[in-house]
């Protein structure tokens, strides 16, 4: 299956998971009335985490406006869910760099999954970027700082939150090269 | 003129810079160095430009869940999700129908004519007559779609102005308030729920003090009301309801008084309303639409433009 083909699925599956299964999980992890903000965990900047090591830049920061605006459009946020990713987008390239031994351009036709950069690069990694998209979309979302200690655990408990879901995803959906042998 | 510029500017030709001369090449070459930084500070400005009109509230109706692809999936999933709620649908349905019952019931248990004392005949020309002031037709829809976890939440229905629905109806709960249309597209709409931090709901106790209703973001059950003096009393379990000012039919319960507090500062106490509507389960909304409040509002609109 083409590069091109696969990435498109993903998108789709993403999105969907999103919408259908994620959006309607609110997440809130103690008692009623006083405390705990209600939150939604996102895995969607997963599409944007994997996308193959020779993308230009021009190309991730147009994906990344596309698949915010699509979640834009069913969340009903018009834009901060863009903006968010956007920016996630356009800092891959300089995480990747700072993170791998190895210039980017010495991975061929390989993209920066686990398989590839092993569990604990890719932790990093995948974290940085989810909790700087996070930090962004709830501040959008806030949209004032007179609550900081509400926005900060927001932010924390939802990247926790997502970043468990997208390592779940990665075990259910990419092969796992050490079971094929 | 021209001659003495051109050697003004000759010297300067010699330096280090030979495309000086050329400032739409080098225009190019700055663009195309700067290429990704350019796209990406464009794409961030177009999603703050967005941001800016969605929150202007001008019913921005293309990037809404009311349009037709995101509807068609919402309804997809509804249709899929809808069984499982049956059940207490059906509670919730046969609770509504016992409180409509017992308030027709009281309507026909009243006869008024015993205490007449004085009768007088009305001339044909007398001024008491019947005043109406609202006249409300009720719809009734499903709900495809709801949030309750962002600052701003929006349900999708599956009525859209193919059955009448516009913006700026009033939508209802069997229980209590829901919210606003905000939206509509030809099969679906979309609602501002009362969960919102933009706008407030005019709110009266039972005994007529009115306040307003906000929400405090992060709990979908708890709503504020606020404006009311430190000196009216309210205990726990007073009900809130909507007042004729707003464009809600007046007298419907927005929730029962949870918790007072008072602010020190000016005297003012702040009432938590458990919210009459679970918004956590919605599945049937009505909307209701006042036939006349567009003559009410260009009246009340033209006033204020007068001052």
């Amino acid at each position: 299956m083409s590069d091109l083909l696969k990435n498109f699925f993903r998108f789709c599956i993403v999105i969907l998971i999103q919408v259908l299964i994620l959006n309607k999980i609110t997440l809130r992890w103690w008692s009623q009335p006083t405390g705990f903000p209600v939150f939604i965990p996102y895995i969607y900047p997963l599409f944007i985490l994997l996308l193959p090591f020779e993308t230009p830049v021009w190309a991730l920061l147009l994906t990344g406006f596309a698949l915010g605006l699509t979640m834009d459009v069913f969340m009903n946020t018009a834009g901060m869910h863009a903006c968010a990713t956007v920016l996630i987008a356009y800092l891959r390239t300089n995480v990747l760099n700072a993170l791998l031994p190895k210039n980017l351009s010495e991975y061929p036709n390989q993209s920066p999954g686990v398989k590839n950069i092993g569990w604990m690069p890719f932790l990093v990694y995948s974290s940085f970027l989810i909790v700087l998209h996070h930090a962004v979309f709830f501040s959008i979302e806030l949209w004032s700082f007179s609550n900081f200690g509400y926005l900060l655990l927001k932010i924390l408990a939802s990247s926790i939150t997502s970043l468990l879901f997208v390592i779940a995803y990665l075990l259910l959906f990419t092969r796992q090269t050490a079971l094929r042998s | 003129m021209q001659v003495t510029l051109f050697f003004l500017y000759k010297p300067f030709n010699f330096s280090a810079k030979p495309n000086r001369k050329k400032p739409l090449r080098n225009f190019i070459l700055f663009v195309r160095r700067f290429f990704n930084l350019i796209l990406f500070l464009a794409l961030e400005i177009v999603c703050f430009v967005l941001i800016a009109r969605t929150n202007m509230l001008q019913g921005n109706d293309v990037l809404s869940s009311a349009n037709a692809v995101s509807g068609i999936i919402y309804k997809k999933r509804e249709d899929v999700v809808y069984y499982f709620g049956l059940k207490r649908l059906n509670d919730s349905l046969i609770s509504e129908n016992i409180r409509l019952r017992s308030a027709l019931a009281a309507y026909g248990s009243y006869d008024t004519f015993r205490d007449e004392v004085v009768r007088r005949p009305l001339e044909g020309n007398d001024s008491v007559k019947v005043v109406q002031y609202a006249n409300y037709i009720y719809r009734q829809a499903r709900v495809i779609n709801n949030s309750v976890t962002s600052e701003n939440n929006y349900i999708t229905i599956n009525r859209g102005s193919d059955d009448g629905i516009r913006r700026k109806m009033a939508v209802l709960s069997g229980t209590g308030v829901v919210g606003e249309v905000i939206s509509v597209s030809s099969h679906y709409a979309s609602i501002l729920s009362v969960l919102n931090v933009k706008r407030k709901l005019s709110a009266k106790l039972k005994d007529g003090t009115m306040g307003s209703v906000m929400w405090e973001e992060g709990r979908p059950d708890v709503l504020i009301l606020e404006d009311i003096p430190k000196e009216i009393k309210v205990f726990r379990g007073d009900s809130v309801f909507t007042t004729s000012y707003s464009f809600f039919p007046a007298n419907l319960l927005i929730g029962t008084v949870e918790r007072r507090r008072i602010n020190k500062k000016n005297n003012i106490q702040i009432l938590y309303l458990k919210s009459a509507t679970n918004f956590r389960n919605l599945q049937y909304v009505y909307v209701v639409e006042n036939t006349m409040l567009d003559e009410r509002t260009r009246l009340e609109d033209s006033t204020t433009k007068d001052k």
